[in-house]
């Protein structure tokens, strides 16, 4: 009976052509509408990391001078200074630990017909790579021996190795960055971690490309290459590269990696006691609550998601209500000029049960329809998104899951809305209707 | 009027089959308080795009970052920075160029804080920071409300690296005069601090800016928190050459000026090219795309509502054949039934529009609380009920119209 009803439904779209295609544009605008403003918050908000984000750390702790300072009052700055880190590297608390900071270097590519460029990438130590789970397609992270010698190495991302050496392995090869040789130890595997979580830099900053190249740490300190993100200053600061090295400036960012969710107690306790320890050469005299985010909890404090994000979701929902409620209207209008119909079919012995499935199933063929019409609606308006900015790019592309939630949606909504018109539907008294005719 | 004499049978009409009215109603509803709030974002959104840079012809600018020189001494890179400029004002087109720090909308720059006196331990405000190594009141355009520019002796060539130097005068906007000193009629003459305690360093204000957006153009009076001052820094983390190019020929003179510098420089050079007209773009983008969206959910609002009243009112049509048929045979005329429609439609539109504005209200509430926007003026909600009820007349006319040329005749024979 089930197919019956199917095909017609599929005949019955062909009745009323002009008011069937009404309420299926209705449902796929307003379908289309919503899928792809939760299509981007659902990118936005997703967990990057989902095998380790609640063991990822990232501490908040204020170092600011105490005077002019209210209690209560929020940090100057959601980073560390390179003074804390470096601390805590050595501390070795933890399993892992990386401290980073994002730079810009210039390149001079060894063939000659491309010019010198500027990139951008990372300054941190080995445990980074190990800590993010990051793809290498050659070659690996540098050692930790590198990171005590402030070698000259590098692991490059996937774009800039494809840029400069096409798919052969260029690890081994030197690569001249800033003047410098730095010998390329390891290539990685596109790797776009969505959102971008490890680096904040602002929220536009979030949802970027791959990093071009990784230096460590200490290199980038021993040739003085400053930050490329924000830095955040309080107190006074000698000038010069020494000078910031040991001011309370913050530009770094510390991330430490623990072996089980439940340890986050004994990272707690090893902050403040940090914390108590340094009061006692003069710092942290703020006395600010130490501070702990895992990655969902920081993406929920550094408002990853945007309030427009949330305000276009919250829109297209409000919209889709309307659709809905129109289609409501409109499937009322469509059925009711059946009432012979129903009549006549009631009078040959369809239960109540019978033309309720008959009619819900004609709405469902409507949402089917609608369904359709929103993915291809979505997918234009996708597009369109994505040519606003490159951020964009890489936030609006739908994925599988998405899709099957298009089309449940859709499927659901028109179920939803025929529910009313149909059990209208189902009122029909036989005999009044025969009567009348 | 006959009119208040039809009102009351149409509504005891309209009690007896309540679902359509309802749905209209809920459509009307729903879709006002959508559109007043989303008109109303758009509203502050396109003030918000539309504010002034301070900066005079705008499209005629350009900056330019150039890096990847040989590390170099405090004198040479002065001099390196010189000859930049002295290269760039030989292309043909250029009208001017100075190395500055930042760029207004460019995204990129320093803020730092600013207090009024040493003692006082917090700062009081944090200021954009424009350090410029010649007037950019030419370069830029810029409209001084009071004081002066800043004198040729008055510059100073910093190394940042080693030297706490700093310049002893500064020129503001009129936003961070007001920030700093409110209510104060001139405050030329005044002397800030920049930083705070014993170390701050005194600077006197000569000159007040009409306006000068900041790097990052925010929102509100901190978009145009500013200050200029008169310095040649090496050492900079933070630096480019601003450039206004011949009124039409900025594009050209662009690709010129990239080319020059390459061919001046003995080492590769990494040049970044960024026009005012790209930086502003980029500032608004967001704003823009919001604002475009909305109106783009704004047009298919009002389309769904009216295809929702057509196929409403259509549907009564169908079902009231027989009554319009019975009504014609009695002496109704055809402009009888057009109003009894339309006036049906309008009473389903006014209760529809007196829940969309309390739906409105609360739609707003929540957005104010949970997303930071501002209370809904109430000329917003008067707009959008005049739209609807216009948008319900027109919807309901086809239906309505079609309803008066049923002849009784055809319409009771069929019984």
């Amino acid at each position: 009976m089930f197919r019956y009803y199917f095909l017609l439904g599929i005949r019955s779209l062909r009745r009323n052509p002009a008011l069937t295609a009404l309420m299926v544009l209705t449902l796929a605008v307003g379908v289309a509408a919503s899928i792809s403003t939760l299509t981007i918050l659902h990118v936005m908000s997703g967990d990057p990391i989902p095998q380790k984000s609640d063991r990822l750390f990232m501490p908040l702790m204020d170092n600011g001078p105490l005077k002019g300072y209210t209690p209560g009052e929020q940090p100057n700055d959601i980073q560390m200074s390179y003074r804390d880190a470096i601390n805590h590297l050595s501390a070795k608390f933890g399993e892992r630990r990386a401290a980073l900071y994002g730079i810009l270097m210039a390149i001079e590519p060894a063939r000659k017909d491309l010019p010198a460029i500027e990139s951008e990438g990372v300054a941190t130590n080995k445990d980074f790579f190990a800590m993010f789970d990051t793809p290498f397609v050659h070659g690996q992270a540098w050692t930790e021996n590198d990171d005590t010698k402030a070698a000259d190495v590098v692991v490059l991302g996937n774009k800039l190795a494809e840029k400069l050496y096409g798919k052969t392995n260029p690890v081994g090869q030197y690569l001249t960055m800033i003047g410098h040789q730095f010998q390329i130890v390891g290539v990685l595997a596109p790797w776009e971690p969505s959102p971008r979580f490890y680096r904040f830099a602002g929220r536009n900053a979030t949802f970027g490309e791959q990093e071009d190249f990784f230096i460590p740490l200490a290199s980038a300190i021993r040739h003085e290459i400053t930050h490329a993100g924000g830095m955040g200053c309080t107190g006074d600061t000698e000038p010069g590269w020494q000078g910031r090295l040991n001011s309370e400036c913050t530009w770094i960012t510390f991330w430490f990696e623990l072996k089980t969710a439940s340890l986050r107690q004994e990272l707690q306790s090893y902050l403040d006691n940090y914390a108590a320890d340094q009061r006692k050469l003069g710092r942290y005299m703020r006395q600010a609550k130490n501070k702990l985010f895992n990655v969902m909890e920081w993406m929920e404090e550094t408002k990853v998601v945007g309030n427009d994000n949330k305000l276009s979701a919250w829109l297209a929902f409000g919209f889709l209500m309307l659709c809905l409620v129109n289609t409501v209207g409109l499937l009322l209008a469509k059925f009711s000029v059946r009432a012979s119909e129903v009549g006549v079919r009631r009078a040959l012995g369809a239960s109540r049960k019978e033309i309720f499935n008959q009619f819900l199933i004609e709405s469902s063929v409507i949402g089917l329809a609608g369904g359709v019409a929103g993915l291809i609606l979505a997918f234009g308006a996708l597009a369109l998104i994505a040519m606003q900015s490159k951020q964009l790019t890489v936030v609006a592309h739908m994925d599988w899951q998405m899709l099957t939630i298009t089309f449940v949606m859709s499927v659901t909504a028109a179920i939803v809305a025929g529910l009313f018109p149909t059990w209208r539907a189902c009122q029909v008294t036989p005999a009044i209707q025969l009567k009348s005719q | 009027m006959k009119l208040n004499f039809e009102i009351r049978p149409i509504f005891s009409a309209l009690l007896r089959s309540k679902t359509g009215a309802i749905l209209v109603a809920l459509q009307v509803a729903i879709s006002l308080a959508i559109l007043a709030n989303a008109v109303y974002i758009v509203q502050l959104r396109m003030e918000v795009v539309s504010r002034p840079s301070g900066v005079a012809e705008e499209n005629d600018l350009f900056s330019i970052n150039v890096s990847n020189r040989k590390p170099a001494e405090h004198a040479e890179q002065i001099a390196t920075q010189k000859h930049d400029e002295a290269i760039i004002r030989g292309v043909s087109g250029v009208q001017d160029v100075t190395r500055v720090s930042q760029t207004p909308l460019s995204w990129s720059g320093s803020s730092t804080g600013v207090s009024l006196d040493r003692k006082q331990a917090a700062t009081s405000s944090s200021v954009s920071m424009y350090v410029v190594s010649q007037s950019v009141m030419k370069l830029w355009g810029l409209k001084l409300a009071d004081g002066r520019d800043f004198n040729q002796g008055e510059f100073r060539e910093i190394d940042a690296n080693t030297s706490k130097d700093f310049p002893d005068v500064v020129i503001i906007t009129k936003a961070t005069a007001e920030k700093l000193f409110p209510g104060q009629a001139s405050v030329v003459g005044k002397n800030i601090y920049f930083g705070s305690g014993d170390d701050a360093k005194e600077t006197r204000i000569i000159g007040v800016l009409d306006r000068l957006q900041t790097h990052g153009a925010q929102i509100g009076a901190k978009g145009e928190i500013s200050v200029v001052l008169p310095t040649r820094m090496s050492n900079d983390p933070y630096s480019k050459y601003s450039v206004r190019a011949e009124p039409g020929q900025r594009d050209r003179v662009m690709k010129d000026v990239e080319v020059t510098l390459r061919k001046a420089s003995a080492t590769p050079l990494i040049i970044n090219m960024r026009s005012m007209e790209n930086d502003r773009t980029r500032r608004y983008r967001a704003d823009n795309g919001l604002a475009w969206m909305l109106i783009a959910v704004c047009v298919l609002l009002l389309l769904v509502t009216a295809s929702g009243i057509v196929g409403i009112s259509s549907l009564w049509v169908t079902q009231r054949r027989k009554h319009i048929g019975v009504r014609r045979a009695l002496g109704a005329r055809r402009i009888d039934i057009l109003r009894y429609f339309i006036t049906e439609n309008f009473m389903i539109t006014t209760f529809g529009i007196a829940c969309g504005v309390a739906l409105a209200i609360g739609l707003n509430q929540l957005l104010v609380s949970k997303l930071e926007l501002t209370k809904l003026p109430i000329a917003y909600l008067l707009g959008a009920s005049v739209i609807f009820w216009i948008l319900g007349i027109i919807a309901v006319v086809g239906p309505a119209a079609r309803a008066a040329s049923i002849s009784p005749a055809t319409a009771t024979r069929s019984t």
